[in-house]
């Protein structure tokens, strides 16, 4: 009985676990490489504002817009940006309170630099816009109505939300307009991306 | 095309869509239009008219032939430029010049309220109306206390010294206007009860406008400006184009109709 006693008590003392060996790398979390990469959609919402003579003509806007690309790399990235705004012609003049709208689709390239769930980017590009009406012609702003090139750039910072293929960020654009002399645009909007 | 593809492509499809039916807008030749406020030689009102012609393009070889074949069902012409397809609007701004009231100066050289009366003429691509010629036919002896009967009337609006008022004629104003002018250069209808009626409240001389036909839409639009101060008129003619007959194009030829001026009958002694 006391032998019984003394094995059941010796079984009961702590066991000593011992690390035979280290784990080869440590866990990463949120890990970048497990974030969907390739095609991606975005749509997004925002403001755009004239400046320069178009500036004095037509009040900032409301905008939305939508953007298809391909992420290349982690990196680098190419997308299509179709952006449409509306606004009210400023000003006393007669048109004052028409609405206006803006078109516009440029091919623009990304780069990407991303730490842990979030990355900033920069991207650029060229395209064309398009003028609802003639009312800037009419205003003595534009030399005529039709279609011009613009181009330009901006950056933003994107916040991956960890469900693979869904994150959100912000971003602006300064785009100057090459038929609207002296004139350039500013678009500041908030998105959301699906990349599939 | 897969879902995944229709899914990417959507957004791009609603901003496509944005682009329909956007206006264009004229601008007269002579802008501002200027009124001295003081009573012309003869004793009638400070007043001046202008015009513009809106810019169509001609109907193509396929557009010529759907025509011909709505004309043959109908049995009557069928206008080139359709009222249900351009939308016609004008915003106008007045500004009163007058200076302001000098109590250390004489009597003011004006008479009355400040105000001032626009109304609207045009022609659609058969008949012109010009109020002052259908003036001149009813009351050809008073020059100076001539009424007038616009194809569109805009309410007389009284103004202060250095105010500026701004306003609108509507795309209603001009599709009522465009059937009255259509009912009386085309299907005989007494002019004066159809350009003072309402046709949606009391379509009196309208019996004998076909309830199917096609009404032209304004290529013309005419506006005379009235006022006993000085003021000036700047406006702009507003055109939504649903089916783009606007010329654009440089290869597409103007559309130049020779709409006849509508003489009204001589009033019986």
């Amino acid at each position: 009985m006391a032998a019984l006693a003394t094995s059941w008590l010796l079984s009961g003392a702590p066991a000593r676990a011992q690390v035979t060996s280290e784990p080869s790398g440590a866990v990463v979390f949120p890990d970048p490489a497990k974030f969907a990469r390739g095609l991606f959609t975005e749509g997004e919402v925002g403001a755009v504002a004239f400046f320069g003579r178009a500036g004095h003509a037509v009040s900032p806007g409301f905008a939305v817009g939508a953007r298809l690309g391909y992420d290349f790399t982690r990196w680098l990235a190419v997308q299509a940006h179709a952006l449409g705004s509306t606004h009210q012609i400023a000003g006393d003049s007669v048109l004052a309170g028409q609405l206006l709208q803006t078109y516009q689709a440029t091919l623009e390239g990304k780069l990407t630099y991303r730490f842990s769930q979030t990355s900033i980017f920069a991207e650029g590009g060229i395209g064309v816009e398009r003028l609802s009406t003639n009312a800037l012609y009419v205003l003595g702003v534009e030399p005529r109505y039709r279609v011009g090139l613009l181009f330009g750039g901006g950056g933003g910072i994107d916040y991956h939300s960890l469900s693979r293929h869904f994150s959100i960020g912000v971003r602006g654009d300064f785009e100057v307009l090459h038929e609207l002399r002296s004139s350039q645009e500013l678009m500041a909007s908030t998105y959301l991306r699906y990349t599939f | 095309m897969t879902r995944r593809a229709w899914t990417a492509l959507a957004p791009f499809a609603f901003c496509a869509c944005q682009q329909l039916n956007t206006p264009v807008y004229f601008q007269p030749d002579m802008s501002p239009l200027t009124v001295t406020g003081m009573d012309d030689t003869n004793g009638g009102p400070s007043r001046v008219e202008t015009g513009l012609t809106l810019s169509f393009r001609n109907p193509s070889d396929d557009e010529q032939k759907l025509r011909s074949q709505q004309a043959g069902a109908l049995g009557f012409d069928v206008p080139w430029i359709q009222r249900d397809h351009v939308h016609i609007e004008l915003v106008y701004q007045v500004t009163d010049n007058e200076p302001p009231p000098d109590p250390s100066g004489g009597p003011s050289p004006y008479t009355g309220v400040p105000s001032f009366t626009l109304g609207i003429d045009g022609a659609n691509e058969y008949t012109k109306y010009d109020e002052n010629i259908v003036s001149q036919v009813l009351d050809p002896r008073n020059a100076d206390r001539r009424s007038y009967i616009p194809l569109i009337p805009v309410t007389p609006q009284m103004i202060a010294p250095g105010q500026t008022i701004t306003g609108s004629v509507r795309e209603d104003d001009f599709a009522e206007a465009e059937l009255d002018l259509y009912a009386i250069g085309s299907w005989m209808a007494p002019y004066n009860a159809v350009l003072i009626n309402n046709s949606q409240v009391d379509p009196i001389g309208l019996e004998m406008v076909p309830p199917n036909a096609i009404v032209p839409a304004l290529v013309e639009v005419d506006v005379n400006f009235t006022a006993n101060r000085p003021m000036t008129l700047t406006y702009e003619v507003r055109v939504r184009d649903d089916n783009d007959q606007l010329l654009h194009l440089s290869t597409d030829t103007l559309f130049s109709p020779a709409p006849a001026l509508f003489q009204p009958p001589a009033p019986t002694p």
